[in-house]
């Protein structure tokens, strides 16, 4: 097999004293700028790109990849510690990453994340050793109208989002879809609702609003029902931390879960742009109209957490793809490692793979042993992240608003966007005191801009024809799909559950 | 192909040593006599990541890292969006900066034309226009329009779609001269950066797509992509066989500044610097390289001669656009 061949050759590169170090470098760093909320990969591997020009190729472009990923890994510590994501596509893991650590169960939901996060890495790798040529196809068949499917479905999580108070949840979901208005018309060029403001016209960026929302707003909650004056409290009324290790539950009940959250984050992670956010969402949906008991969403269920981590990983992965057969970066971080190959006079393209096997074969490699470092060093460290729960909430919180301020600060040092943060937390407390959903504002504000544009460009396309959905056979595919999801599984959910009762009822 | 590429890394790096030994020498006696460049600069790119001024942007800031040209950090960051106006709109508001900088291309005179935008070209702090680029009309490797005259004649029986970055763009006045002097009608669809153009162009959602060649040329060598028509006055070796605008007769003579600008107003020590640091820019084979491989047409003009290329470009871009109609 020509591709074992391939591998190997790739194992010998990577697997040098020298390039293991920077790989391990690279875990490292992503780690941490994963772990920072609001600073994500694509800023870490900016700042470390320059450092590389007097490196092999070989093990820089290692070092880069590992920071990409590894940033996932990391990302999500602070999901399940602090309600705050790290980044956008550790969103949907707060949904019950943080009621998971409320219930006294931050040890296994962090060793479980950790674990999610190596298979979805895995899976996504050996899916792009053997399917790389056959998944640059699937690279190829998204255009505006996929897009706009895509988004559209990455919305079905709304319905999950807004929860048991449908008309709060939705006011909520409105807001979130106002603010994505703001800005400048991508079409037109024309300033929507900047009131003449030079900050304004790049739109309300969702990264201080989650930030604020999430941390800040849980932070004055806790404050709001008295939490500092407990001595040894933690974060938030933490139960006594029962065990670190996941029970045999945990890993019965997530098996399913990480298959489908691998393969369907990879696929969406293949698609140029979608990314590991809408992957995360999309996976969480998924896994809970599958699931048995969805009404354990949101309170701290295990598959819940594990489905988004499996998925975001699996599609920081797939985007390795169009970066490799096509040369089309899918986010801002295949994008500076786009630069990079640029920078050192490669030509990325569909012929780059054969062009340059050691190079290409090389990173994919050491992509295997990146995720084996990754899961160690996180195994490792979560007892540390552990021991957060045991300082007091008064010390604390102080630094929590620190980190928040300077993570926001940190992502376009924009003064606007920190006090901007601020506001979001005094509106997040407020949405929590009277059970609106922060969630749901920050999932439409992501999703409303992406879908608005995807489907005016689609219309100018199709000349205002709708037909054009079921015309072209990708989108057909999506369509299709999505009807399965929103129709047959609540059917078979429905039927199931009947059938649960009835055998109950006669037994 | 297969195995040069580590031997030609080590090339340009031995190539750069003895340029960084030369310029070193050379730029020793004015850099004490100020303290200016002492903080961290913030470069804005004002598109998305993997687009011309992207690269274009990532490739200065290569060179001034390797040359050590620049004493303190330099942070760029993507503020992509609304064709420009965000970036600059965010480097505008940061007036009187030292630390503020960016790349300009053809959206930086466009832009101010189409949108209310609180800024124009001229209020920058002007510092080199270094080039000129020019713009190849794709079509998919698949596409039925084998040659341009396909595709004019098709484009004569029903409109076609040509895909470009931003609205009211150098993308879209390329495209909408040529259709003008060629004489047939196109729907213009925007997208936010090259990669989302190209991904569009892949899945046959649109028939063409307008870009600078240098960014794709891994797909049109491999034949994913065909180039059919060429705007500039000379075809770049990569694109053999492909006809300029002005062979068919149908020259329309506009082409994107790419330049470098400060926040308005900022302190002349700055605008000296890095003119001078420009000058240094342009002699190094990394930037020769990048000329070469991005096809550009070297233009290099300093300070205020940059400005008033921009007032004028903008007042001809100005002219033609409200000639087609798209602002009043």
């Amino acid at each position: 097999m020509d591709i074992f061949a391939d591998l190997v050759m790739g194992l010998s590169l990577a697997i040098t004293p020298i390039n293991l170090l920077y790989l391990l470098v690279g875990a490292m760093v992503g780690m941490i700028v994963g772990v920072i909320p609001g600073f994500g990969p694509s800023a870490g591997l900016a700042i470390l790109l320059p450092v590389t020009f007097g490196m092999d190729p070989i093990g820089a472009i290692m070092m880069l990849a590992a920071i990409y990923y590894g940033a996932m890994y990391g990302g999500t510590i602070t999901s399940i510690l602090l309600n705050t994501p790290g980044e956008s596509a550790t969103v949907a893991s707060t949904f019950d990453g943080f009621p998971l650590a409320k219930n006294g169960r931050a040890g296994p939901a962090l060793v479980m994340q950790a674990v999610a996060s190596f298979v979805g890495g895995t899976v996504g790798v050996v899916l792009i050793t053997i399917l790389a040529p056959m998944f640059s196809q699937v690279s190829r068949s998204f255009g505006p109208p996929e897009y706009f499917l895509l988004a559209s479905m990455g919305m079905l999580t709304l319905i999950v989002m807004i929860g048991a108070n449908w008309k709060l949840g939705c006011l909520s979901a409105l807001v979130g879809f106002a603010l994505g208005t703001v800005g400048v018309d991508l079409e037109t060029g024309q300033g929507r609702y900047t009131f003449g403001s030079a900050e304004l016209i790049g739109g309300i960026y969702f990264i201080p609003v989650a930030i604020g929302l999430f941390g800040l707003g849980e932070l004055f909650y806790a404050f709001y029902i008295g939490l500092h004056r407990q001595g040894a409290g933690s974060i938030v009324q933490f139960q006594k931390e029962k065990r670190f290790w996941p029970d045999r539950m945990d890993w019965i009940s997530t098996r399913w879960t990480m298959v489908r959250g691998s393969i369907l984050g990879f696929v969406v992670g293949v698609i140029p742009g979608a990314g590991a956010t809408i992957a995360s969402l999309m996976a969480y949906s998924l896994e809970r109209s599958v699931s048995k008991t969805p009404e354990k969403f949101g309170q701290g269920e295990m598959a819940g957490l594990v489905a988004p981590e499996t998925a975001n990983n699996a599609a920081s992965s797939g985007a390795m793809i169009p970066l490799l057969t096509l040369g089309i970066p899918g986010s801002a971080s295949t994008a500076v490692l786009l630069a990079a190959f640029l920078l050192w006079g490669l030509r990325p393209g569909p012929l780059f793979m054969a062009q340059n096997p050691e190079l290409a074969w090389g990173l994919i490699a050491s992509m295997y042993l990146g995720n084996m470092a990754l899961l160690a060093i996180s195994i490792f460290a979560i007892p540390l992240f552990v021991l957060l729960l045991k300082v007091p909430y008064r010390l604390l919180a102080p630094a929590i608003v620190v980190i928040c301020a300077l993570g926001t600060f940190s992502v376009h040092a924009s003064f606007i966007e920190t006090w901007l943060m601020f506001a979001a937390g005094i509106v997040g407390f407020f949405m929590r005191l009277y059970g609106f959903s922060p969630a749901a504002l920050v999932l439409a504000l992501v999703l409303g801009p992406l879908a608005e544009e995807a489907l005016r460009q689609t219309m100018t396309i199709s000349r205002g024809s709708f037909m054009i959905f079921v015309d072209r056979p990708a989108s057909l595919w999506i369509l299709a799909l999505t009807v399965v999801l929103l129709g047959l599984v609540p059917l078979f959910q429905k039927l199931s559950r009947a059938a649960g009762a009835a055998a109950k009822a006669g037994g | 192909m297969r195995h040069d590429t580590t031997a030609k890394a080590s090339r340009l790096r031995a190539a750069a040593f003895a340029a960084a030994f030369a310029v070193s020498l050379a730029g020793a006696a004015p850099a004490s006599a100020q303290d200016y460049p002492s903080e961290t600069l913030d470069w804005t790119i004002a598109f998305g990541p993997g687009g011309g001024n992207d690269i274009m942007a990532r490739t200065i800031i290569d060179i001034l890292e390797r040359y050590d040209l620049y004493p303190s950090d330099i942070r760029a960051e993507n503020r992509a969006g609304g064709s420009g106006a965000v970036g600059w709109g965010h480097l505008y508001a940061k007036a009187g900066s030292a630390y503020d900088i960016s790349t300009t291309s053809g959206s930086f005179v466009t832009t101010p034309l189409q949108a209310d935008t609180p800024w124009q070209p001229a209020d920058f702090t002007p510092v080199a226009l270094l080039a000129t680029d020019d713009l190849a009309l794709v079509v998919n490797g698949s596409s039925e329009f084998e040659t341009i005259d396909d595709l004019i004649a098709a484009a004569k029986e029903r409109p076609i779609t040509i895909a470009g970055t931003g609205t009211v763009n150098v993308d879209f006045i390329v495209p909408t001269l040529f259709a003008e002097a060629a004489g047939f009608e196109f729907d213009y669809v925007s997208f936010n950066s090259m990669a989302d153009q190209t991904t569009a162009l892949l899945s046959n959602a649109v028939d063409v797509m307008t870009g600078n060649p240098g960014e794709i040329l891994g797909m049109i060598e491999s034949g994913d992509l065909r180039a059919l028509v060429y705007s500039g006055v000379k075809v770049p070796s990569e694109l053999e066989g492909v006809p300029t605008m002005a062979d068919l007769g149908y020259d329309i003579g506009v082409s994107m500044p790419r330049g470098l600008i400060l926040a308005p107003d900022a302190p002349q020590e700055a605008q000296e610097f890095w003119i001078e640091t420009m000058k240094k820019v342009v002699e190094t084979p990394e930037w020769q390289a990048y000329i070469n491989t991005n096809q550009l047409t070297e233009n290099i003009k300093y300070g205020e001669d940059f400005r008033v290329f921009l007032v004028n470009t903008q007042n001809r871009f100005e002219s033609v656009l409200r000639e087609v109609g798209a602002i009043q």
